[in-house]
């Protein structure tokens, strides 16, 4: 638990044995065969496309579409965070949570305006690939990878401890060799995860993310819809007409900021929307598609696809938050509705409706695609820095195809191993656990990728100087907040667990690319102006970025600059 | 007896290894050499990202300067020494799971040998990677020619 959310929420952490209060643990039958079934279509769809490769492989010209694009832009992006924590933190700290429907949302935009069509035009393969080769430098690469291994261990922590909560309403306690009930859902589910990876090898991955959206979206909608409906609290608007409930539920509703500060909202909505810019697995969809035409509208299709999901979240939390308080106890103060409950208040919310276990079980099992889609875009992520970014490009450049598998293998392995161990008794609600990922991602990512496509003179010291920077910024608020509850420093925290508390009020874990992004760039640049001029064809590549003139399908700016070696207008 | 001579590379030191068997073959037998290299999409998966898998699939190799500069030099090597002992040959590029492109292409292009260098790989590394030359045994009806890197070395 943060210090930045405990504050928020004015909650005592409350961790130890995670269990949610009031979610039926138990194994039930219909939601096992119904999740087992999603989880075999998963492994169906990746076989069939890993059969039909090798076919129709070189016929030129299929290419997906805008749709199609947004929708896998949608499951890939759309995590246990979006589909479970999102509500969570509604829920637990009512006004505050809504920085994540603003940040996460309006993160698009950004992306939308500023980086979707000059990544395409750029033309790289892996967030590290584009910053080794537009700052020139192997240790920029070496940094970038570094980064988006981490990013994708951070991230994925919170998508194991949410399948290992919604899995208790459907497994229940496995008791797996003395762990907890929870501590058996994550092994198992993480094994489960790891396990598809490998087999299925996620071919089919952009229509195993068609299927995943739309099982979680239809999920999360049904769930709304229904528990709206039977309890009386709406009909077809419920994004609406929850408003109604806002005088029932507290002043965490009704009251904006009552317990948590502006400085902490503004710094985790900032984060969030720079963290969107900066995320590997995110921007990687946008250096493949057609043209930067596609790229633009892939975006304003995935962003609608997101907010279906978005503008419903705070109402199934305000519903949830009312079943709670009427059927458990109160929500807040103390002991209040623990963080555990929170993270499942969407599936619970279900539950004390008194719907039927199988309708439960759908509600829990979307939450699970949402799981399972977005890690295996992280991890894929993450093996792809170790594999082809380290091994490849640093430690050995005559790898065959088949050296890398095994070292891409070997990274998804370990990602997965380390992911469970730090899972098994998180810092803090999926949510946060997510926010760290999305600071990190903003603070040293975001940066290079904006002055690299827009500022021309950003040239090698700049940058190492700046995610150097960054990483440090990142990890200092890390070790003050997170690190001591696992144990580690803890001698040295205080009784609210963080080392000094002055710096989680400033520099939140959750939030802390509020400060790091303007330093950041005030380093990158004044490094990048004391020093040369980086060389004169990265320039052409940058400027090739912005050029009105629309390329061809298969073009890069790389290409563009040695075709014509065209002299910029305004050198 | 053999007119098409398949040789599968990847730029190894184990598929290198075949080729001189491969040429000296086609040279006796007046044969064609085809070399054929396999872009792995499993190991693109791995490298690249799930993307790039959609880029070939569609594909667009040629946006992929690093992807086919592997695949030239690969099959370069096999052409060089085809040319040196004045063979023909042709060079190709597939994708997909390696195994399987290479029994497609010899089902496709009449294909009535396959020379294939091998690792000789046992033990955990045979079970994570698998050995392509022994699926492609199994899985084609025409003769194929293994050439063992490790019996080379002795």
């Amino acid at each position: 638990m943060t210090a930045g959310v405990a504050a928020a929420a004015g909650l005592v952490p409350a961790q130890a044995g995670i269990l949610p209060e009031g979610l039926n643990v138990s194994f039930k039958l219909l939601p096992a065969i119904l999740v087992s079934g999603m989880l075999a279509i998963f492994l169906a769809i990746g076989y069939v496309f890993k059969v039909a490769d090798t076919e129709g492989m070189w016929v030129a010209g299929r290419s997906i579409g805008n749709v199609e694009n947004g929708m896998a832009i949608g499951a890939n992006w759309m995590s246990a965070a979006s589909y479970l924590g999102m509500a969570a933190l509604i829920a637990t700290s009512g006004f505050y949570g809504l920085s994540f429907v603003v940040g996460w949302s309006t993160g698009y935009f950004i992306l939308l305006i500023f980086m979707a069509a000059q990544m395409r035009r750029f033309g790289k393969y892996t967030a590290p690939d584009f910053v080794g080769d537009r700052f020139n430098s192997d240790t920029a690469r070496a940094i970038g990878a570094i980064t988006t291994f981490l990013i994708g261990f951070v991230y994925a922590i919170g998508q194991a401890r949410g399948m290992g909560l919604v899995g208790l309403y459907i497994f229940g306690d496995l008791g797996i060799l003395g762990l907890s009930g929870y501590q058996s859902m994550v092994v198992a589910m993480m094994a489960i995860t790891v396990g598809y990876l490998t087999l299925s090898g996620m071919l089919g991955a952009t229509k195993n993310m068609a299927v995943q959206y739309v099982i979680l979206i239809v999920a999360f909608l049904a769930g709304l819809y229904v528990v709206g409906f039977t309890n009386g609290y709406s009909t077809v608007l419920p994004h609406i007409e929850y408003g109604a409930l806002f005088s029932e539920l507290g002043r965490e509703f009704s009251e904006p900021f009552v317990n948590g500060g502006y400085y902490l909202w503004i710094a985790t909505a900032f984060s969030l929307v720079v963290g969107t810019c900066g995320l590997p697995h995110v921007l990687v969809r946008f250096y493949t598609v057609e043209n930067e035409r596609t790229a633009r509208w892939s975006t304003v299709w995935g962003l609608f696809f997101i907010c279906l999901l978005y503008f419903s979240a705070p109402a199934f939390a305000a519903f949830g938050t009312d079943l709670y308080a009427s059927e458990i106890g109160p929500v807040y103060g103390d002991p209040g509705m623990t963080t555990a409950a929170g993270d499942v208040i969407v599936v619970l919310a279900a539950q004390l409706s008194n719907l039927p276990t199988w309708f439960v079980g759908f509600v829990a099992a979307g939450g699970i695609a949402a799981a399972i889609a977005t890690t295996a875009g992280l991890f894929i992520t993450g093996s792809s820095a170790i594999s082809h970014d380290i091994y490849k490009n640093l430690i050995n450049e005559d790898a065959t195809q088949r050296q890398q598998v095994l070292v891409g293998r070997l990274s998804i392995v370990a990602l997965g191993v380390i992911t469970t161990l730090a899972a098994l008794d998180p810092a803090a609600p999926i949510a946060a656990l997510v926010s760290y990922a999305f600071s990190l991602a903003g603070a040293v990512l975001f940066p290079m990728f904006f002055l690299g496509l827009w500022w021309e003179n950003t040239n090698r010291q700049g940058a190492l100087a700046g995610m150097t920077t960054g990483l440090v910024i990142w990890m200092i608020p890390m070790i003050n907040e997170v690190v001591p509850t696992y144990g580690i420093l803890a001698d040295a925290a205080g009784a609210d667990g963080v080392l000094s508390a002055t710096l989680a009020q400033w520099v939140p874990a959750i939030g802390s690319a509020l400060v790091a992004v303007p330093i950041v760039f005030a380093v990158t640049i004044a490094v990048s102006l004391a020093t040369p001029e980086p060389p004169k064809k990265t320039k052409q590549m940058v400027r090739q970025c912005h050029s009105p003139e629309p390329m061809g399908q298969q073009q890069t700016a790389e290409d563009a600059i040695s075709d014509d070696g065209p002299t910029p207008a305004d050198d | 007896m053999y007119d098409n001579i398949l040789i599968p590379t990847d730029g190894s030191e184990a598929a290198q290894n075949a080729v001189a068997q491969a040429v000296d073959l086609a040279e006796k037998y007046d044969a064609t050499v085809h070399a054929l290299y396999v872009v792995d999409v499993e190991a693109t998966n791995l490298t690249l990202g799930t993307e790039q898998v959609d880029r070939i699939r569609q594909g667009r190799i040629d946006e992929m300067p690093e992807v086919q500069a592997e695949a030239d030099e690969a099959t370069g090597q096999v052409a060089d020494a085809a040319a040196t002992r004045g063979v023909s040959v042709e060079e190709h590029v597939s994708a997909g799971s390696p195994s399987r492109a290479i029994r497609n292409f010899v089902e496709d292009n009449d294909i009535d040998l396959v020379v294939m260098g091998s690792h000789g790989r046992s033990g955990l590394s045979r079970v994570v990677l698998g050995s392509v030359a022994e699926k492609v045994l199994r899985r084609t009806r025409v003769p194929v020619l293994v050439v063992d890197l490790h019996d080379e070395d002795e």
